[in-house]
């Protein structure tokens, strides 16, 4: 790539004989001098510095061009050499002056004049480079082409054969309105947001487990069903930043602005027993810096953990400045062993969220009406007294109620605890036990077999239990009644009874450890026992009623009762979502970390940003997350504009226009069309952040619009097509190549967001893979029904073993913040798409599709096939290949019935009756061929 | 066209024979210098196998029981979290014999008898040393350079670097054993075989016991090979005219890369068949090696890959990870990899192909001198350590017979001959003709390598 890249800049100089420092020199000098003469100064030789002006230009020309070996620069060991038209380079710039510019991507973008090439500034720019280089544009392709080509990129599908005709008739009679029509229906179609979300996913780091060695799972679906609402609300970009990044520190959040923070505990998150919590702590810290650096502002900050970084001017103390944002976070290293990870909050759905409301508003309702008549009184039974030197079996697998009598207070107060907390914390079994304790005049219930990590803690709210006055207490752990390997965790089992009444509860923590039957058999246990009247322990799952019975509540309002369970159930088992919050009280003090250890604390450093490179910090913004954010979308950022622009014009044209989408540091590479970038940057701020806007005039360009072919001249010319003189065409993504596929025939189950799903994935995948023990995260149950047909980007993901169809489509593992995938076209491709149950079954849905709706004869039908799956017409000649290998086809099944049923066997839908066994396995063996054809899987 | 051998390589499948791709190839490209060895099978031990009871005869130890180990050999050792409520930490000599062994005289455990008979052909490296000290950071640490995720793996970097010598095999593939005690409480993660920044192309490819060796390898049930190749004949012929109509020469790669995975339906299968191995097969690596999916099978696997020139071949044996139990469990893991890995050398070495084929056994760290938990001299668990610990190669251009590096009394601390991970990845690049610091990636606008920005060859085990 180096090498076309080059070719293609030569043939700029040989044009243009004035040099530009920044696209022509620096990186010449930055990829061979700057690791010794940069600003690092801890590695600066001979206190010679070649990143800034000052250096005596001849004497380095000296050197570069050097005999002697023991002159010549840059020397032998450092493995690098100066190619001699590098050297030219050099010395011409010498000659023009040597002048040293600011590097282009750390000044804010202007807004270029566009040429007057083109109406569309897109167009104008891409036509002029295109001119200066000799080349013509290609003509536009055909309308269906495009409606395919755009179909595809924004809502992930493609047209349907109505589309294609309905739009090539619109053409026909409107011209350019049809195409402006079709945009519009695109981007106000729900899919949009599911297409937008997929790219984000990867910049985000999101997946449904936690990573590292246990892997297990996490509850991250709310914070992706937010991203896909957010792309199909249009929120204005400055306002997806803000909130992902800051949502919690706005005034008055909504719950929907506190989901978004999820963004920044997307990171993977170790729960390995015996690691060290601080090391771990720092990294999920140092991820949020380098997400942030490659996700918003596009270049490398975690360059800087270790030193000074070697090319950017970015030094280790504006590295910790920023970090110091992240760091404030009542978090732990070690977390995630079956649940999420705190901080985390309850986040209902708009359809939970309902019916809470709704219970709330007919228990207000029944609250305000009479009591009905006194029932009688409750006997109680089985409670055991307790006492400190009564020993009791407790098992976090069985069920257990506490009642006792207390007085509220202030003051913390321990009200029954079987933990020792003088124990050395670092023992594995520091905390174990069981504590129940006022806190802040609430009930806290604690459970753990160690602390903090592997413990559930439950708090109620609105207990307020103040001095003065006696309450009588029921504690109800419900205990895990499910079979081990069920997929949830303990906490949403813990029930609180005030005087009779079941309150509200909050889960603190819900990270009890994986069940282990056999090591958790039920221990004897003592408890201390504080100021209580009447402690009991009840070994079983008391009732509401019997709570009440136990507070002498004679009269009660048994619908109200049951609407209370009701409610409290539902809000104890709504999905949490992990958030970014900051830690109560005094901010936590963050230090350079000398060679980014966590044990190496030096200077005590303040939040802040390297405003000298990339601009001043926003008068008045405090200097906390929502300040960075103010930062990042001041309208004259010079990186937050160009970096988004660029990887949406990456997502469309399959490269950025700068291609290093995740560096526009000082190592990036040159745009290709700076002076596109800078005015769609430009326009895109000016627009209000508006990215429909922005997509909107990049598909209607005449650039996007061109036809893909190319002549071999021009494929040798530009084989990755960075000027622009070809239609963008490259294989899908590796979800869009599943959907298309389950849309065009006919199985894909469309429904917007919810908890991820479990299609066909090879029944013992994990199996030699991972650690042999139950707990959620572990198991694949594969969906039976509608689940099976869902669009991919619900596919639940693991990330120590991610769906085998995703990454062997390039998919990254997302464990860390990608930008941008590879493309890659291997073998084991064409094995997928060929043999994986979920493609053959989509192949036999096809081919039944094409059977009873293309029409009666074999061409028709076939040609209905190939429209579906390409978007166009077949010609003769494709037509006559198919029809041959139908028959072919034929031939193989005829008189082999149960050969032909072993393929309509595959996958879960039966397969339609209607049609003879035969003739339908014939269909479906060259629908199978369809879906393979390049054509299918490649925009 | 410009682009570079690897730039082609890297929009291709399993690319191509070096030969073939001569023409191409780019100054700089590799291998550097002549290699020692064409190819490597890495026998990796997950879970920390204890080099105190295997690898590293510490006689000092004995009748030492239970003595604490003096600060002056604890230093600041960063212990982990599973023992760092112990108030003191004991020494725990071995409860197994050690002998000498072969012309060498090389100290190896009882625990390994057959290790010990090939003692002569073994070069074991006695100054390991990593600084991770749990398993997720010290296995990526040894797999790719780096604790952190996110870096391309040993084998990835070699087949960026070197290509396929295969036109119908992967150069890197990936065999996951399943140990005989069954309940592994490590797991194994993608990223270990996976190509962090490089092209995806470069992962891995897990060849797996049962089933489709490779996923979807399999026509599936009511497709015949002829109907196949029916279909991919229909398939070639839509593409090729796609082609003519587009121009674009990624279609042509789309139908060599079908070509290519119709070969490998037969080439694969034929590969992962065993079952016509001569019963001197079984014999020499043991009788769990006709059961598909454990160590031994796989080592049999490992040597057929090796015959068929694959370039990379990682195998991983889970289990090692022995904090308490470790006399009940440490035999039985012993038994499962000690037969198959010695077979494998003197198999390869009866074929002519151990002088070019590196074969390496070691975990990603060793296990701490000191008890954990309750312990009694023949009954004991130890924890993760890294300051030291014991690795064997063998083969490809390393030196028989040999050993390098040794530890201090206490099997504590290197005492000399220190090799760290990034050494050891360099000197297995060097051994097949890479130099480390010029095997590069450029990404996030640096140029990455699998050493990071350390590593140093050793050279003293070299022949």
């Amino acid at each position: 790539m180096r090498w076309l890249i080059a070719g293609l800049a030569l043939t700029c100089l040989a044009q243009e004989s004035r040099l530009d420092y920044g696209r022509d020199v620096r990186p010449i000098l930055s990829e061979n001098c700057f690791h010794c003469h940069g600003q690092d100064a801890s590695k600066r030789m001979a206190g010679l510095r070649l990143d800034t002006a000052g250096a005596d230009l001849n004497k380095v020309l000296a050197r570069v061009t050097a005999t002697k070996p023991a002159l010549r620069m840059p020397p032998a060991y450092s493995k690098k050499s100066l190619a001699a038209t590098q050297i030219a380079t050099l010395e011409r710039w010498v000659q023009q002056g040597g002048r040293y510019e600011q590097h282009w991507a750390f000044v804010p973008p202007r807004r270029p004049t566009p040429p007057p090439d083109a109406a569309n500034p897109i167009d104008a720019f891409v036509r002029q480079r295109l001119r200066n280089e000799a080349l013509t544009p290609n003509p536009p392709a055909a309308p269906h082409a495009w409606l395919r080509r755009v179909s595809l990129d924004l809502t992930g599908l493609p047209p349907t054969p109505a589309e294609i005709r309905s739009f090539d008739g619109a053409v026909a009679s409107t011209g350019e309105k049809a195409y402006q029509a079709a945009v519009k229906r695109l981007l106000a179609s729900p899919r949009f947001g599911e297409r937008m979300a997929i790219d984000w996913l990867d910049v985000a780091r999101y997946a449904d487990t936690h990573g590292f060695n246990n892997d297990a799972e996490r509850s991250m679906w709310r914070w992706r069903d937010w991203v896909v609402r957010a792309f199909n609300q249009n929120l204005p970009y400055d306002r997806f930043l803000t909130e992902q990044l800051a949502g919690d520190l706005l005034d008055h959040p909504a719950l929907e602005q506190r989901i978004a923070t999820g963004f920044g505990r997307n990171h993977v998150i170790n729960s390995e027993g015996g690691i060290i919590e601080e090391e771990y702590r720092v990294e999920y810290v140092a991820d949020r810096v380098r997400t942030l650096g490659m996700a918003w502002l596009g270049i490398t900050l975690e360059c800087a953990r270790c030193h000074d970084h070697k090319y950017d001017p970015v030094t280790q103390k504006d590295h910790y400045r920023m970090y110091a944002f992240f760091n404030n976070v009542p978090e732990f290293g070690e977390d995630g062993r079956v649940a999420n990870a705190v901080p985390m909050i309850p986040a209902p759905t708009a359809a939970e969220q309902q019916q809470l409301a709704g219970l709330d508003a007919r228990i207000r309702k029944r609250e305000a009406k009479p009591r009905p008549k006194p029932l009688g009184p409750i006997d109680v039974a089985g409670g055991i007294p307790l006492t400190a030197d009564q020993a009791v079996p407790i098992s976090k697998h069985e069920p257990l109620s506490f009642a006792f009598q207390l007085e509220g207070s202030a003051q913390e107060t321990e009200i029954f605890s079987s933990i020792d907390y003088k124990r050395n914390r670092a023992a594995t079994t520091y905390g174990r036990g069981l504590d129940v304790r006022l806190v802040g005049q609430e009930i806290e219930f604690r459970f753990a077999d160690r602390l903090p990590a592997y413990s559930i803690l439950v708090r109620s709210v609105g207990a307020e239990l103040t001095a003065g006055r006696q309450r009588q207490i029921a504690i109800v752990y419900e205990g895990a009644k499910d079979s081990p390997t069920a997929m949830r965790a303990y906490a949403a089992w813990v029930r609180i009874f005030i005087d009779g009444r079941e309150v509200e509860t909050q889960i603190l923590h819900d990270g009890l450890a994986m069940p282990d039957r056999n090591a958790d058999k039920p221990q004897l246990t003592k408890f201390r026992v504080g100021p209580v009247g009447e402690p009991r322990l009840y070994p079983r799952a008391l009732t509401s009623a019997e709570a009440r019975a136990l507070a002498h509540i004679e009269a009660a309002d048994l619908e109200l009762e049951t609407l209370r369970e009701q409610r409290f159930r539902i809000a104890r088992q709504v999905a949490t979502v992990m958030v970014m919050q900051e830690l109560p009280g005094k901010p936590r003090q963050t230090h350079v970390l000398l060679r980014g250890q966590y044990n190496l604390p030096g200077d005590a450093v303040e939040p802040g940003v390297p405003e000298a490179l990339l601009g001043a910090w926003p008068k008045g913004a405090p200097k906390n997350r929502l300040g960075l954010a103010r930062w990042l979308t001041k309208p004259d950022h010079p990186l937050t504009a160009r970096v988004v622009v660029n990887r949406f014009w990456q997502q469309f044209f399959g490269q950025g226009i700068v291609k290093t989408s995740e560096n526009f540091g000082l190592q990036g590479e040159f745009p290709s069309h700076p002076e596109l970038l800078d005015w769609l940057a430009r326009d895109f701020i000016d627009s209000g952040w508006n990215v429909k806007a922005l997509l909107e005039r990049i598909v209607l360009s005449a650039t996007y619009r061109q036809d893909a072919a190319g002549s071999p001249k021009s494929f040798a010319r530009d084989p990755e097509n960075r000027l622009l003189s070809r239609g963008p065409r490259f294989r899908l993504p590796a979800e869009l190549i599943r959907d298309q596929s389950l849309f065009l025939s006919g199985l894909l189950v469309e429904k917007l967001g919810g908890p991820p799903v479990f299609p066909y994935q090879t029944k013992d995948l994990y199996k030699n893979i991972i650690v042999a023990a139950d707990y959620p995260g572990t198991k694949w149950p594969e969906a039976k029904g509608p689940d099976l047909y869902r669009r991919s980007l619900y596919t639940y993901w693991k990330r120590t073993v991610p769906h085998p169809t995703m990454t062997v489509f390039d998919a990254p593992d997302r464990e860390f913040c990608i930008v941008r995938r590879s493309n890659t076209n291997t073998p084991l491709q064409a094995l997928t798409l060929l043999n994986e149950p979920g493609f053959l079954e989509v192949a036999r849905k096809l081919a039944e599709r094409a059977w009873t709706q293309g029409g009666k004869t074999d061409d028709a039908r076939l040609g209905f096939a190939f429209l579906l799956a390409t978007g166009r017409e077949a010609d003769p000649g494709e037509l006559s290949t198919l029809r041959d290998l139908l028959n072919r086809m034929r031939r193989e099944y005829s008189g082999a019935p149960s050969r032909a049923s072993e393929l309509l066997s595959v996958g879960f839908t039966p397969a339609a009756s209607t049609i003879p066994a035969e003739e339908l396995a014939a269909f479906a063996s060259v629908a199978n061929v369809i879906l393979n054809l390049d054509e299918v899987i490649t925009k | 066209m410009s682009l570079s051998r690897r730039e082609l390589l890297a929009r291709t499948g399993f690319g191509l024979g070096t030969a073939a791709l001569g023409a191409l190839a780019a100054p700089g490209d590799f291998p550097n210098f002549a290699p020692k060895a064409k190819r490597v099978i890495f026998l990796f031990q997950a879970g920390g196998p204890s080099h105190l009871d295997l690898l590293d005869y510490k006689p000092y130890l004995k009748g030492r029981f239970n003595e604490d180990i003096p600060p002056s050999i604890f230093g600041t050792q960063r212990i982990t979290g599973m023992v760092a409520h112990q108030d003191r930490f004991p020494v725990m000599p071995t409860m197994y014999g050690f002998q000498q062994h072969g012309q060498s005289g090389q100290w190896i455990s009882d625990l390994l008898p057959r290790t010990a008979a090939i003692a002569d052909e073994l070069c074991v490296l006695r100054g390991m040393h990593t600084e991770a000290i749990n398993h997720d950071p010290a296995i990526t640490l040894l797999q790719t350079g780096s604790q952190l995720p996110g870096r391309p793996s040993m084998g990835s970097w070699i087949d960026y670097g070197l290509g396929s010598e295969n036109a119908n095999l992967p150069a890197f593939v990936v065999l996951n054993s399943l140990p005989s005690n069954g309940q592994p409480d490590q797991g194994l993660l993608a990223r270990l075989w996976g190509a962090g920044f490089l092209p995806s192309r470069y992962q891995g490819v897990q060849f797996r016991g049962g089933g489709d060796a490779v996923l979807h390898l399999s026509n599936p049930p009511g497709i015949t090979r002829d109907q196949r190749r029916t279909q991919l004949d229909g398939l070639a012929a839509l593409n090729q005219r796609l082609k003519e109509r587009l121009g674009d020469p990624e279609i042509d790669t789309r139908i060599a890369q079908y070509e290519m995975a119709f070969r490998m339906q037969a080439s694969v299968p034929d590969l992962v068949d065993s079952s016509r191995e001569p019963e001197s097969t079984f014999t020499l690596y043991g009788p769990e090696a006709k059961r598909p999916g454990t160590f031994a099978a796989n080592c049999v696997l490992a040597r057929r890959l090796a015959e068929r020139n694959v370039r990379f071949i990682q195998l991983y044996h889970r289990g090692w990870d022995h904090h308490g139990g470790l006399t009940e469990k440490l035999p039985a893991l012993a038994h499962d990899v000690d037969q198959p890995s010695a077979a494998l050398v003197e198999d390869l070495k009866q074929r002519g192909l151990l002088e070019d084929t590196l074969v390496i056994w070691g975990g990603e760290f060793g296990r701490t001198p000191y008890a954990q938990g309750p312990s009694k001299p023949d009954s004991y668990g130890r924890d993760h350590h890294g300051r030291v610990f014991s690795l064997w190669m063998a083969g490809g251009g390393v030196k028989r017979g040999f050993s390098h590096g040794a530890s201090d009394d206490y099997g504590f601390n290197v005492a000399e001959g220190g090799v760290h991970i990034h050494d050891l990845q360099a000197t297995i690049l060097h051994l097949l003709g890479i130099d480390h610091e010029r095997l590069t990636f450029p990404f996030q606008g640096r140029q990455f390598r699998l050493t990071d920005v350390h590593g140093r060859v050793v050279k003293q085990i070299l022949t």
